[in-house]
């Protein structure tokens, strides 16, 4: 899965699943030493791997540049996930 | 020049026109490659791959002298030490990067990930790219290039990859 600082090119390019972010380029975890907000949009993407049942999802994320305020995810909230339409 | 691109909605303005010549590219029916995570993540093993020109100091850095880029791409053993890593890409501004390397590759959150025991394990290297490729080294990446690592990706048996762009 990727992360996406560009929503129109990776669109154009088909990617399997992607979390968006409208964040400055070079940013795609977003701000230094934001060990929080790094680990924000890893979990966002991992939630995205484990449950998109179709190719192409493009998650926004929503976030805004330096205006959010961020807390350590729920990991646990991964486990047993399951795409949707799966038979649990 | 490319501080510019530090400002969300010109980022995004280059995006659509990049995603118009881009689209000429995908070859085929158009139609996305897509494979379901068949485990738990707790038992799947994962991969790094990063297009922002990050790669270890001891290796030859991307050629930015070539106005259509460089499609090589460098190896990132799984144990490296962040300051082992260094990145050359002039096309975007990676200072915030230079300063925490997680803005870009977050190896230790993926570390601190496997010991929680919220991913099964890393492969024992990880890719970087440098994501400015045009032209004739395009045609590189797409022939040679992205094949190669990719049966790499296989070798490595790993269930996903985690790609961050510049």
């Amino acid at each position: 899965m990727s992360v996406s600082l560009a929503r129109d090119l990776t669109e154009a390019v088909g990617t399997p699943r992607a979390v968006f972010v409208k964040w400055p380029l070079g940013h795609p975890l977003g701000e230094p030493h934001a060990p929080l907000q790094q680990r924000t949009v890893i979990f966002r993407a991992l939630h995205l791997l484990v449950t998109a049942s179709q190719p192409g999802v493009i998650e926004d994320l929503g976030f805004r540049w330096r205006r959010e305020t961020y807390t350590e995810p729920d990991w646990s909230k991964l486990e047993g996930t399951k795409q949707e339409g799966t038979k649990q | 020049m490319n501080r510019i691109y530090a400002i969300p909605s010109v980022a995004q303005l280059w995006a659509s026109r990049a995603a118009q010549r881009s689209a000429a590219l995908v070859a085929g029916d158009g139609s996305i490659p897509f494979t379901r995570l068949h485990k738990p993540l707790s038992a799947a093993r994962g991969i790094l791959i990063t297009t922002g020109g990050v790669h270890l100091k001891t290796q030859p850095p991307f050629d930015m002298e070539n106005s259509d880029g460089d499609a090589s791409y460098r190896e990132i053993p799984d144990n490296v030490a962040p300051d082992e890593i260094t990145i050359t890409h002039k096309y975007y501004d990676h200072r915030d990067a230079d300063a925490d390397l997680n803005v870009i590759f977050p190896l230790a959150h993926f570390h601190d990930l496997v010991r929680q025991g919220v991913i099964g394990s890393l492969a024992s290297r990880h890719f970087g790219f440098m994501g400015h490729i045009e032209g004739e080294q395009l045609a590189i990446l797409m022939k040679y290039s992205a094949p190669e690592v990719a049966a790499k990706l296989r070798a490595e048996g790993v269930d996903f990859a985690f790609l961050t762009p510049a």
